[in-house]
């Protein structure tokens, strides 16, 4: 059954049906679907960056996803899980950052496997991820900060662009507020960073994507790979500078009964209580 | 001559109704190295005799128990490169599973996908069945569950059973002391007492493997340190 | 421009909130062609199973056949599972089918609402691509869904019971509609909870 499930490569029947319902509805470029949507798909207008220290790797990211001009998410989580030793922040569309890092995630998984080690190099999955990006030639817009800490070259950290490039850096930014980021790390860092402050210095630079980006909004999320790739500080939340306020602790309160209803039915769970038939 | 001519081609039936390439399949089963496994209340046990071509071999590189998800483990009794092959395609289904339900394969589908596999090598054109019997072991949500895949693509579940060339007596074995409510540990012994029973020579940490799955849900197999100690307390 | 776009042409809107083990999801009923109204009982709510319900909302067409490939997709998985499959399971398999048409796209936005087995709600949204969002709090989808976060930011609050769930998810809802000329002309809620499903039609603006 499972091969009617094989995800083949990505289906195009649509394509044609959806360039003609565009081009009748629409007087804009055809060139990308996403241009002309009323509602584009959601992006992670973004701050993400990563800095290397001495044992190991901090990521960082914000969590505003947005579509259009609407914040869609105020707390989406950009880091992703590659391996136990590697992850990865996305910049772009949300759903390319998702299912890239998902699907280059499987593949270290069988990798993993199939060399028998505890802990697959940071290089493999940058490289399964830039081999797969260049394919799609941009189309897959997924702009990443890769780090993790492996047996082979200890901490490492790249940026993989959506068009499959990358660099090697000690520290690196991407997105949208890549520029604010790039500024605190420019003015700040130095080679001999202690683990907090890269931590510390990580934070300021989403923060400061954070404030001067629009794409880029609440909170900050760190992630540190360190003691050879054997630990791992998944700091969802890190920062919460950016909470609603002026709320009415109440909230406001409906009386019940307020909305006037012209039908109602109470459909109650059917009780399995015994299969019968075991195909 | 019907029967000689139909035992060349693997998916033409002998005039008695058998196909013999998978007769011939399970005999290559039944001369692999024992293996057998053992439901416990609280996880599963995979175990196997680990015979090395010579005395030369190095120990530590032959593998015979393997991960197939962090959940599921698998182990066989004959062809040691088919077994290889079908461990790569598990791990792949499993993969393939993850990637569109984003929760890990259960037991029953997994073992599902390996039988259907092995089906498929019995109704194709220019391949032979698989020359190896699957036993895969794994606690999902349903509980710890232990199945076994015959080259066929036959498959059932087990509380506990043994494959490969002294399978007789050690399901007989097997029969006598298993008991519903077995604890994991008491099933590690269980196990290693029955794989003792017509062992060729003295049973060492190098010559056997091991591989658990319990209430944690993890599998793994078991190291050469973990093993001596249970030879140790079965003494 | 936007009753002109496809995932506008039919106009359409799906608001869903979490409450304490409770999950409601309200539709509109309005099924249009751009600015022409030709129903006024579309169906945007789909069943998957007793305790998870799949709302759509974009080109109609395609919340049709993708509201059918999900029940196909849903039957096989009963078949070969023996197991309801859990709404995070039906989230993610929503999210493959619709990323596997990454450059040809079906104009949809998939809410996906559910009572797991202890009656913990569970709230998800996606976009057209297929990228998940899980909330333990509100989200909207369709032509009015800028209004929606509006009034689901101002009238919704944790741990609502079902009654007030349905008072605060209708409420959300018919504010909203006051505002969008595509959406409308009657509306529909369900809330999911212990005891079962209770559907209530709301009285709307028919205009």
């Amino acid at each position: 059954m499972l091969l009617e499930q094989d995800f083949q490569g990505f289906s195009f029947d649509l394509f044609l049906r959806n360039q003609q319902l565009l081009r009748r509805w629409s007087n804009e470029s055809k060139e990308r679907i996403e241009n002309v949507l009323a509602k584009p798909p959601r992006k992670t207008g973004t701050t993400i960056a990563g800095v290397l220290f001495a044992g190991g790797v901090v990521l960082g990211a914000d969590t505003r996803a947005t579509e259009g001009n609407v914040v869609a998410d105020k707390n989406c989580s950009k880091i992703h899980y590659i391996a136990s030793n590697i992850y990865c922040c996305g910049a772009g569309t949300a759903a390319d950052t998702e299912a890239t890092t998902q699907l280059i995630a499987s593949q270290m998984e069988l990798h993993r496997q199939a060399v028998d080690r505890d802990l697959v190099p940071v290089a493999a999955a940058m490289t399964r991820l830039k081999h797969y990006l260049f394919r799609y030639q941009g189309y897959i817009s997924a702009a990443l900060v890769l780090g993790g800490v492996d047996e082979l070259n200890g901490p490492s950290l790249y940026t993989v662009y959506p068009h499959g490039s990358v660099d090697q850096l000690p520290y690196v930014s991407m997105g949208s507020g890549s520029l604010a980021a790039m500024a605190v790390f420019e003015a700040r860092w130095h080679e001999a960073l202690t683990e907090e402050e890269a931590k510390c210095l990580v934070y300021e630079a989403i923060s400061a994507g954070i404030e001067n980006d629009l794409g880029s909004g609440s909170n900050v999320d760190l992630c540190v790979v360190k003691n050879g790739g054997r630990a791992v500080d998944y700091l969802r939340g890190y920062a919460k500078e950016n909470v609603r306020v002026y709320r009415k602790p109440t909230g406001h309160v409906f009386a019940r009964g307020t909305t006037a209803v012209l039908a109602q039915e109470l459909r109650k769970y059917v009780q399995v209580t015994r299969v019968v038939s075991d195909l | 001559m019907a029967d000689s001519a139909s035992s060349f081609s693997l998916t033409v039936f002998s005039s008695s109704g058998k196909l013999n390439q998978l007769e011939y399949a399970l005999k290559a089963v039944q001369a692999g190295a024992t293996a057998l496994g053992i439901r416990a209340k609280n996880g599963c046990v995979i175990a196997t005799e680990k015979r090395l071509p010579s005395a030369l071999a190095d120990a530590r590189t032959i593998r015979k128990v393997e991960a197939i998800t962090a959940e599921i483990g698998a182990v066989y009794a004959g062809m040691g490169p088919d077994y290889r092959i079908m461990v790569k395609k598990a791990r792949n289904a499993a993969q393939k599973y993850y990637q569109v339900y984003r929760e890990s394969i259960p037991v029953h589908q997994l073992v599902r996908e390996v039988a259907t596999v092995m089906q498929e090598f019995t109704q194709s054109g220019g391949v032979r069945p698989f020359g190896m019997s699957m036993l895969i072991a794994g606690h999902d949500e349903e509980g710890p569950q232990l199945a076994q895949v015959d080259p066929s693509g036959s498959f059932f579940f087990w509380k506990a059973t043994a494959i490969g060339k002294n399978m007789v007596n050690a399901k007989t074995f097997l029969e006598k002391r298993y008991q519903d409510d077995v604890e994991l540990e008491d099933a590690i012994h269980m196990a290693i007492l029955t794989l003792k029973e017509g062992f060729d020579g003295k049973m060492m940490e190098h010559n056997i493997e091991i591989g658990v799955v319990g209430a944690e849900r993890r599998f793994r197999a078991l190291t050469p340190a973990e093993i001596r100690d249970y030879l140790g307390e079965v003494e | 421009m936007s009753q002109v776009n496809p995932l506008h042409y039919n106009g359409g809107a799906v608001f869903a909130a979490t409450g304490n083990q409770c999950v409601a999801i309200a539709a509109d009923r309005r099924f249009g062609q751009a600015q022409l109204t030709l129903a006024c009982d579309a169906n945007r709510l789909f069943r998957v199973h007793d305790r998870l319900v799949l709302g759509l909302t974009g080109l109609a067409t395609d919340c049709l056949t993708l509201a059918e490939r999900v029940r196909m997709r849903t039957n096989l998985y009963r078949l070969g599972e023996k197991r309801e499959p859990k709404p995070a399971t039906i989230s993610a398999l929503v999210s493959a089918l619709l990323y596997e048409r990454r450059f040809a796209p079906y104009f949809v936005e998939p809410v996906i609402v559910g009572l797991s087995g202890d009656n913990k709600p569970y709230c998800c949204s996606m976009d057209l691509l297929g990228t998940p969002m899980e909330t333990d709090e509100f989200v909207a989808a369709g032509t009015c869904a800028e209004s929606l976060y509006g009034t689901g930011e101002t009238f919704w609050r944790p741990g609502l019971d079902p009654e007030d769930l349905f008072e605060v998810t209708a409420q959300c809802m018919l504010a909203a509609l006051d505002r969008d000329c595509l959406s409308g002309w009657g509306a529909v809620v369900y809330v999911l909870h212990s005891e079962g499903v209770t559907v209530r039609e709301l009285k709307a603006r028919m205009d």
